[in-house]
């Protein structure tokens, strides 16, 4: 289904919008540069809040499926 | 209030020594446990009379800051958890609330009393103090950056992430939010505690009210009553600017309106911009002797530039107290430079 390899996952299914984006938050602050975090969430407004969370804090989004109601993304953490 | 939770858990026969154990008395100031030192009638709060900073009203401060754990919040996070207890919602669960820190300082005080443990998601440029307050009651805090929830709420990521840890299908139930926005206990707290007692405490004769805009529960209880009692006392509510630095005031266009705030009972908003706040707050600290916090100035402030020469008296609300923002004070005293 993806290409990526994620050296962390994080899994944030049945959880409201925004404590996806800030479980992930506090998730990317423990990678390193270059790191890659698999984030699985199921509330439909992550489709919209994760794009704008990556941009937000410079995170490369490489990319965001969604599949039977689940929603998985792959961010890398990218250089300070 | 608290008649049922105040009772002294006894287990076993009174011990010889027990035996000679004072008893509570609230003529002497001995109580049986901190709870009952928060502000009711029988034991209302101060009012301070302004003798310098008021521009010539006869104005007064009610002393929040003298209730136990700090501030106005003690009677609200009482009346919370009282009505949450009351409808079995506490049962078997954890708190999380949304609170720029005097809320989550009671609640996390009170709680820890009764063994619950508490989440409070606290938004950012809530002073440090405030923070460790919180952690060294035993509190769980999340802090909270403004661009959390880019989409909906860009300035209410606190409350939207309490509402998720709440409402999210994966913690079950766990979790039960007291909600202080919303909650009509909150208003109840100030319509029984601090709205009859600053009737009291003024013989009746109040005529202006002036309290901020923050949960709202404090002047639509407070508001509430007294209007009640004479349609004729003016109720005044401040309101910062956007963007403001005033910790537990709101700007109400940046800011979601809180459900409990009634604008029924409100005749008057002033705006307050930080600056004269806080010239106001040092005012306070160095005119009246009076330790308090910068919403405490931005109310004073308002009562100072009230028209009208017969307004009567006044009663402004002192949210809480000046000890716990050193961090904030800190650039007000660094603009004055050393001295020479």
């Amino acid at each position: 289904m993806s290409d990526f390899t994620a050296d962390s996952e994080l899994d944030c299914k049945g959880l409201l919008c925004p404590l996806p984006v800030y479980r992930t938050s506090q998730a990317m602050g423990r990678l390193a540069p270059g790191q890659v975090l698999k984030v699985e969430c199921t509330d439909p407004g992550s489709l919209a809040d994760f794009p704008a969370f990556a941009r937000q804090r410079g995170h490369a989004l490489l990319s965001a499926s969604a599949l039977d109601g689940v929603q998985v993304f792959y961010l890398r953490k990218e250089a300070a | 209030m608290g008649a049922t939770t105040a009772a002294p858990r006894r287990t076993t026969a009174p011990s010889g020594r027990d035996r000679n154990r004072l008893t509570t008395d609230p003529h002497r100031r001995r109580y049986g446990g901190v709870r009952d030192l928060i502000a009711s009638l029988r034991n209302p709060t101060p009012l301070v009379h302004l003798n310098r900073v008021a521009n010539g009203h006869d104005a007064y401060l009610k002393l929040e800051w003298m209730n136990p754990f700090g501030s106005v919040k003690d009677r609200t996070a009482r009346y919370l958890l009282e009505g949450m207890r009351a409808r079995g919602e506490l049962e078997g669960r954890e708190l999380v609330e949304a609170t720029s820190g005097n809320t989550g300082i009671a609640l996390a005080a009170l709680a820890a009393l009764e063994g619950i443990p508490l989440t409070v998601t606290i938004p950012s440029g809530v002073p440090e103090e405030k923070l460790v307050l919180l952690r060294m009651l035993g509190a769980t805090v999340m802090p909270t950056p403004d661009e959390l929830c880019p989409i909906d709420n860009p300035r209410d990521g606190a409350i939207a992430l309490a509402r998720a840890i709440a409402d999210s299908p994966a913690h079950r139930g766990r979790y039960a939010m007291p909600n202080q926005y919303a909650n009509p206990d909150n208003v109840r707290a100030h319509y029984e505690t601090t709205g009859p007692e600053i009737w009291e405490q003024t013989e009746g004769r109040v005529s202006v009210f002036v309290a901020g805009y923050g949960t709202c529960g404090t002047i639509t209880g407070v508001g509430r009553f007294l209007k009640e009692q004479n349609p004729a006392v003016r109720v005044v509510a401040v309101e910062p600017q956007r963007g403001h630095r005033l910790p537990g005031l709101k700007n109400l266009e940046e800011a979601r309106a809180p459900a409990i705030l009634d604008r029924s009972v409100i005749d008057e908003v002033v705006r307050v911009d930080d600056e004269p706040a806080y010239a106001m707050a040092m005012r306070l600290f160095r005119e009246e002797g009076l330790i308090v916090g910068p919403s405490s100035g931005a109310i004073a402030h308002a009562i100072a530039g009230l028209d009208g020469a017969a307004t009567g008296i006044v009663v402004g609300i002192s949210p809480d107290s000046g000890q716990k923002y050193a961090s904030y004070y800190a650039s007000l005293i660094a603009e004055e430079g050393e001295p020479s």
